[in-house]
């Protein structure tokens, strides 16, 4: 079984047609990066899976099970968890907070009004395990504004992880890094989980062929190609809608 | 991986001088004040005593806004409907039903909590300017309702609320010095309710919500929920704020319901602090003393308070318990 699939979705914001006929299946564990131009329907596509946003028709299966859409909560509570394009945190609390609250939406201690935060020892935890897989322990007691960005782009993805999701969406965790900030990103990436699923969405198409195996180019909301790295790079399509003779 | 959580483990008793200085200064500030509040009947004169039952029922009713505004984010003009629903409640219980007090309250809390749930689903739809309208549109709802029905005795009000009988202890509510100790244990109690309501998990998820709602929802909280539980929380704070506010008046109007009200509490919050759970006492107490300060002065006292409260906004960052902490901050 797959661990996403998609079925003939389109999305249509009044006459304009964003995704047309897509069909994808990410098989489970796969590293599977989704490129292709400006306007190509990528973010488009991430808000669909997500819930965020409706389609127009088509279906969204996360492990077989189709997604309740407009529900972004219940999609992650199904399995599936994103990082978000621009930085999206609890910004004047610690880092530690951020990852405590994102670790309790899973933890019974969420419906707790009385009980203090701390008493939830496992929460905590957790939220220290988090930040320890992607290099925040050194930074846990840091107010988030106080951040660098690469390190705010560490914690989008700790802040994923923290659902102990099946599959992981990132859209565009590199963007705006410095080349140290991305190498070290793509490092803490590589060391996720094997049986972890990634769909990424990722303009640096160095980012791209260090994680992913397979890639789908996008173009004008339809699947250009699928395929390897090397088949992707020597698609004459593709290399004239998007990568141009650089990558090839 | 590490799983040693330092904040999480039993703590020693620690030694005086081990303690931080600010921690101490804080225990000391803490005893001074609740020795100060217990002695002041006995200190004071019955106009400085009623000033203090007054800050501490506007601060119960600021604390509710403040649990809206403060710690979940939602910015309303519509919370004094809540307080004026607990005034009228214990007063229809009382007064036109003939319950005793124990079963008035409660029930008054119990049907104040639907009408908020209720309201607090449609309200919470919303945001921003939206969320501050429809509050205030459903406040100016219930205020002509109240004007306009006769078993709530019109723009007239309702009068004959009782205070409780304390006759078992030996004393009337009736004392003003009685009834003090009562508002300031039911000030107490609501307090420390708070206190834990938003050091809690849920706590932690209305600053959440604040923070980033679509965060929140991306980590899988049904945000419309928390924030149907943070009003239904809030107006039932507001509600008892309403029943000590008829009883120590032994009335209730539709004044009480009006949005000025409102926007008062709303003033208080940014003058003691938002999203500081002293906050809206302090804020309460400023406000009720420079009002009442200017208002000897002057009879264009409102004048002068809006230049006070600009000037709080203008240079008090997080208000006068931000600035505070700021000014102790840098002493140190």
């Amino acid at each position: 079984m797959s661990a996403l699939e998609i079925r003939n979705l389109r999305k249509a914001f009044g006459g304009l047609q964003v995704i047309s006929d897509l069909d994808l299946r990410v098989p489970s564990g796969a590293r599977h990066a989704v490129i292709g131009p400006n306007g190509a329907g990528k973010t488009t596509l991430f808000n669909i899976i997500t819930g965020w946003q409706r389609p127009t028709s088509g279906e969204i299966l996360i492990q077989g099970i189709p997604v309740q859409q407009g529900r972004p909560d219940l999609v992650t509570r199904g399995g599936l968890s994103r990082s978000f394009q621009k930085n999206m945190l609890l910004e004047s609390v610690t880092v530690l907070e951020n990852l405590r609250v994102a670790c309790q939406a899973f933890h019974a201690s969420r419906h707790s009004v009385f009980r203090p935060c701390r008493s939830f020892s496992d929460v905590v935890r957790k939220a220290h395990d988090a930040a320890e897989q992607m290099h925040l322990d050194n930074v846990l007691h840091r107010n988030v504004n106080a951040l660098s960005y690469g390190q705010k782009r560490q914690l989008e993805v700790a802040i994923a992880l923290c659902a102990e999701p099946k599959i992981l969406l990132m859209d565009e965790p590199a963007a705006g890094t410095s080349p140290d900030e991305r190498a070290n990103l793509i490092k803490l990436i590589n060391g996720l989980s094997s049986e972890l699923t990634i769909l990424l969405v990722e303009h640096d198409m160095d980012v791209v062929f260090a994680i992913c195996d397979v890639i789908t180019v996008l173009s004008y909301g339809k699947v250009l190609a699928t395929g390897t790295r090397a088949e992707i790079q020597s698609n004459p399509q593709v290399i004239e809608a998007y990568l141009g003779q650089h990558h090839a | 991986m590490s799983t040693e959580v330092t904040s999480c483990e039993p703590r020693a008793v620690p030694k005086l001088s081990a303690i931080p200085v600010s921690r101490r200064f804080h225990a000391l500030l803490f005893v001074a004040l609740a020795v100060g509040l217990c002695a002041l009947p006995a200190v004071v004169s019955g106009y400085t005593m009623t000033l203090a039952v007054e800050i501490m029922i506007a601060g119960i009713f600021t604390s509710g806004i403040n649990l809206l505004t403060g710690y979940t984010g939602l910015v309303s003009l519509g919370q004094a409907m809540f307080l004026g629903l607990g005034g009228y409640g214990i007063a229809i219980g009382t007064a036109l039903l003939g319950w005793p007090l124990w079963v008035s309250a409660p029930v008054t809390l119990v049907v104040v909590a639907a009408i908020a749930a209720a309201i607090g689903a449609i309200c919470t739809r919303t945001r921003g300017v939206e969320f501050l309208l429809i509050t205030l549109a459903f406040s100016q709802m219930f205020y002509g309702a109240v004007v306009k029905l006769r078993w709530t005795n019109g723009s007239d009000g309702m009068t004959g609320i009782p205070r409780p009988d304390l006759s078992l202890l030996g004393v009337s509510a009736d004392s003003p010095a009685t009834f003090y100790y009562y508002v300031l244990a039911v000030s107490v109690l609501a307090l420390l309710l708070l206190w834990r309501i938003v050091n809690s998990p849920f706590g932690s998820i209305l600053v959440g919500i604040r923070e980033n709602e679509r965060r929140m929802m991306s980590m899988g909280y049904a945000v419309a929920n928390y924030k149907i539980g943070s009003f239904t929380l809030a107006a039932m704070v507001c509600a008892v704020a309403g029943i000590l506010q008829a009883q120590y008046t032994y009335f209730v109007s539709p004044d009480t319901m009006s949005w000025q009200t409102s926007g008062e509490g709303v003033l208080m919050v940014i003058i003691g602090g938002a999203s500081v759970i002293f906050g809206p006492f302090v804020g309460a107490a400023v406000f009720v003393v420079v009002k009442q300060a200017l208002s000897l002065i002057t009879d264009e006292y409102n004048l002068f308070f809006g230049i006070f409260f600009m000037l709080v906004v203008a240079f008090f960052r997080g208000g006068v318990l931000g600035a505070l902490s700021t000014l102790i901050g840098r002493r140190r």
